[in-house]
């Protein structure tokens, strides 16, 4: 496989969601070193992001008794706030002219997953969505501690319900394994200790707001990862955050995500010394340089919401334009995957999970629905001749196999289903 | 999903309780053109692994109701002596499994106790991938049922999992066990069709992922036709029922509705040996009781709906469900009215074929390891049973060597 090709393909669709028409081709043109530097700069100002309207989320206050006057406006208000923000974000995916801060705020939510299962209100997971991107690129000490102080997390970790007299092990556990440090690198007295450090927390739910109440919390001394001392929540995250465990793990998370989900990460991934100083952007841009992003063997699948959104930006759509949001979100529900609400604290799976007979089933559905809504001219633009070839560059796709060549070939003469099996493609599916 | 959905999925999942064994299964139409291709043959022994995701809590699910420890060390969570449902002198089951217990009674139901592995993790995901994997020592990327779809004839209708991501539990080396949503199925028709099929063949350049991507659109097919004509509209929602306050360690929530399907097809004659479906909300660390009692309510009804079911078809004495959960859960209350993680808990086999009662050592509340149960069963002492029992196969490709079993079928 030609390699500026592979690694370009592998810049625009991991440290972003993929080219709009038109973009791979100037990448190539540009070469790969003026790519990856396009690609790793945020730019001070984004036009396409600017443009995204941004949804009114509110404090929708107190839930109104079960039979009352109240309780159905107050349901449709929740719901809709919900919609809106799902959809501002997904639009923010789609329409930023540059896709780096978005998709390291997807990586983001996805490290500190948190549902909205359990919260209900929009407005706290809102707060958290902005802290997130707000620290996307930043230092990972201070976006650790705005995570301690975040009312989602808190709220979906029991933090609220955790006081000296009985702590609470859920969110010192996450943090340990899932957050901060990695599976496997504390004890279970260290859970237990952390626990107590994290009391006095109290959140409410509607507004997001997350007050300390002295009265809850511990202040006794607890041992934890061998150090004696009066911790409390950002004490903690400041601790856990300094060990060499919290390089060795974000890396890893890093790798998993943006260069192999099957391959383990190696001991000298240049991710991890760049993360020395926590500063999260260091050491994406030593992930981008990094010789594996070169290696054919780190393939990636394109989770579902990576599928839609680099689809939407091939087929020039705006999530919310999409008649209708509900259909939209039935298609990512039975894809497994919509945002605001991974299914678990561990967040989403990944490699051969996305690949099952039924994901491909729905892949076919969802892409025929986008594609009648789109004019497909990135498609109808490349001259028939060559449109075949040609179409991986509108794509992104660093090569097409023999296979996917004669499938396209056979659907030259009707463009919505080639672009159907496009996107339905191996190639597509999996950033090669 | 969004909210409103999945609420509804919960809504429904205890508004099953109220159907009922009156469901109705399949029309005869549907069962005519399902069983032409290549039914089960008659006899064919069928697994149904029910997992509970989220770490279940063990002792308030079979309660040792007259141990005065179990009053002492969770005084706000314990089940008072007559509320539960006794079935010795020392153990009774959790109020809300009225269904499970009435199989009990028929002698249909094994509880193994103390059930898990050593050194007990505490973490969901790391305990639950040591389950699914039956590998508590190593990382392994092979699930204990998927080693066994490996085992044998390459066939996509074998092990079928409701929803449409596959558990880690059916995925094997070289193959892997097939993932039907719920809700019916859209499948390309015509020229289209032609082209995905084509598009699904497997090239040599491939690598394993893009093989895997291109063999899961043929799986789409083969599973399919087989399938689509037996699966209907699920069943409509009533909106007064209340909502479950379930926890945050995944699984899915609508254990009524995929057992409702594994009934058709089993009565259909689908061709597959093995069914996984899921119930989420476990990881009860606050307002334990309510939720907990809720979500054993579902898995009760809905098991003792789906054995119901079975009866009217050939193929009751053939099937055998087993329910596990990643981990039980602290001895202690934790103060928010919940629980943390714990260790070892009870696993139930439930069948025509097993010889009902206890099996396994009830962990005892006196000697606690670090505030824990002690294990004392091994999962792969059920595996190991299940494998050579149910599905009639020798155990070495899927457990390697492993002397222990539980002897708890006929």
């Amino acid at each position: 496989m030609n390699q500026q090709r592979l690694e370009t393909s592998r810049l625009l669709q991991r440290f972003g969601f993929g080219p709009r028409p038109g973009e791979y081709a100037q990448a190539i043109k540009d070469g790969v070193d003026a790519t990856r530097a396009k690609v790793l700069t945020v730019p001070a100002n984004d036009a396409g992001a600017a443009a995204v309207m941004v949804p009114e989320i509110t404090d929708l206050g107190k839930r109104p008794a079960a039979n009352s006057k109240e309780i159905v406006p107050f349901s449709i208000a929740m719901r809709n706030q919900t919609q809106q923000m799902s959809l501002w974000w997904l639009d923010l995916m789609a329409m930023s002219d540059h896709g780096l801060t978005e998709r390291m705020t997807w990586f983001w939510h996805g490290h500190w997953a948190t549902s909205i299962q359990k919260l209900n209100y929009a407005m706290p997971m809102f707060i958290q969505n902005n802290t997130m991107r707000a620290n996307c690129l930043g230092s990972f000490k201070t976006m650790s501690r705005a995570m301690i102080n975040d009312a989602a997390l808190q709220f979906w970790l029991d933090g609220q319900e955790s006081t000296a007299k009985s702590p609470n092990e859920n969110l010192g556990r996450e943090l340990m394994e899932l957050f901060v440090l990695g599976v496997g690198r504390y004890t279970e007295d260290d859970v237990k200790a952390a626990a107590r450090a994290l009391t006095g927390y109290q959140v409410d739910k509607s507004s997001g707001v997350v007050t300390f109440n002295a009265k809850r919390y511990d202040a006794n001394p607890v041992t934890i990862l061998g150090k004696t001392q009066t911790f409390n929540g950002e004490a903690l995250s400041d601790f856990l955050v300094a060990r060499d465990d919290n390089a060795t793990f974000i890396s890893e998370r890093l790798w998993y995500r943006f260069i192999s989900s099957n391959q383990a990460m190696p001991a000298n991934f240049s991710a991890k010394k760049a993360f020395a100083g926590r500063d999260i952007s260091a050491a994406v841009k030593a992930m981008a340089n990094d010789p594996a992003i070169r290696d054919s063997k780190n393939d990636l699948v394109k989770a579902p919401v990576e599928w839609f959104i680099a689809a939407c930006r091939a087929l020039e759509l705006t999530p919310s334009n999409l008649k209708t949001p509900g259909q939209l979100f039935n298609y990512l529900d039975k894809l497994g995957q919509v945002p605001f609400n991974p299914p678990s604290v561990g967040g989403w799976p990944a490699a051969e999970a996305w690949l099952s007979s039924a994901t491909a089933q729905y892949r076919i559905a969802f892409a025929a629905w986008l594609i009648k809504q789109s004019n497909l001219r990135g498609l109808k633009e490349i001259p028939v001749g060559s449109r075949v070839v040609k179409s991986a560059d509108w794509l992104g796709v660093a090569e097409w196999s023999p296979r996917t060549q004669s499938t396209l070939r056979a659907s030259l003469a009707d463009p919505a289903q080639f672009a159907l099996l496009a996107l339905c493609s191996p190639e597509f599916i999996v950033s090669a | 999903m969004d909210t409103v959905t999945r609420r509804k999925f919960l809504k429904l999942t205890t508004g099953a309780v109220a159907v009922g064994a009156a469901a109705p299964l399949l029309s005869l139409e549907d069962i005519a053109q399902a069983a032409i291709d290549r039914p089960l043959p008659a006899n064919t022994p069928i697994l149904v692994v029910v997992t509970l995701y989220g770490g279940n809590d063990g002792l308030n699910t079979v309660v040792p109701y007259t141990d005065p420890l179990y009053y002492s060390l969770r005084p706000e969570l314990a089940y008072k002596p007559e509320v539960v449902l006794p079935l010795n002198a020392e153990l009774a089951l959790n109020p809300a499994m009225k269904g499970l217990k009435a199989l009990w009674d028929q002698n249909k139901v094994a509880i193994v106790r103390g059930v898990g592995y050593p050194n007990p993790d505490h973490s969901h995901f790391s305990s639950m991938a040591k389950w699914q994997t039956a590998s508590p020592a190593k990382n392994i990327s092979t699930g204990w049922l998927g080693r066994w779809v490996d085992s044998q004839p390459e066939d996509s209708m074998l092990a079928i999992s409701l929803g449409s991501v596959l558990p880690p539990l059916l995925a094997g080396a070289k193959r892997s066990g097939s993932a039907l949503p719920l809700g019916g199925l859209v499948i390309p028709k015509g020229d289209l069709a032609l082209q995905c099929q084509k598009l699904s063949t497997p090239v040599k350049k491939d690598s394993k992922l893009m093989a895997a991507a291109a063999t899961s659109m043929r799986n789409l097919f083969s599973v399919s036709s087989s399938v689509q004509p037996v699966l209907k509209m699920p069943a409509p929602v009533n909106p007064d029922l209340p909502t479950v306050n379930g926890g945050n360690a995944g699984g899915d929530s609508n254990l009524a509705q995929q057992l409702d399907v594994v009934a058709k097809l089993i009565a259909a004659g689908s061709p597959t040996k093995i069914w996984s479906v899921s119930l989420g909300g476990f990881d009860t660390h606050a307002n334990e009781a309510n939720a907990q009692a809720s979500l054993l309510g579902t898995v009760s009804d809905s098991l003792s709906r789906f054995m119901g079911q079975l009866k009217s078809t050939t193929r009751s004495n053939d099937v055998t469900i087993m329910v596990y959960s990643e981990f039980g859960r602290r001895v202690l209350g934790n103060g928010s009215d919940g629980t943390d993680h714990g260790t070892a808990g009870p696993m139930f086999i439930i069948g025509n074929g097993v010889k009902g009662g206890f099996y396994g050592e009830q962990p005892s509340l006196k000697n606690l390891y670090k505030g824990d149960l002690a294990v004392t069963t091994d999962f792969r002492d059920v595996y190991a049973t299940v494998i050579e029992k149910v599905l009639k196969s020798p155990i070495g490709p899927t457990l390697g060597t492993w002397s222990g079993r539980v002897n708890c079928m006929n």
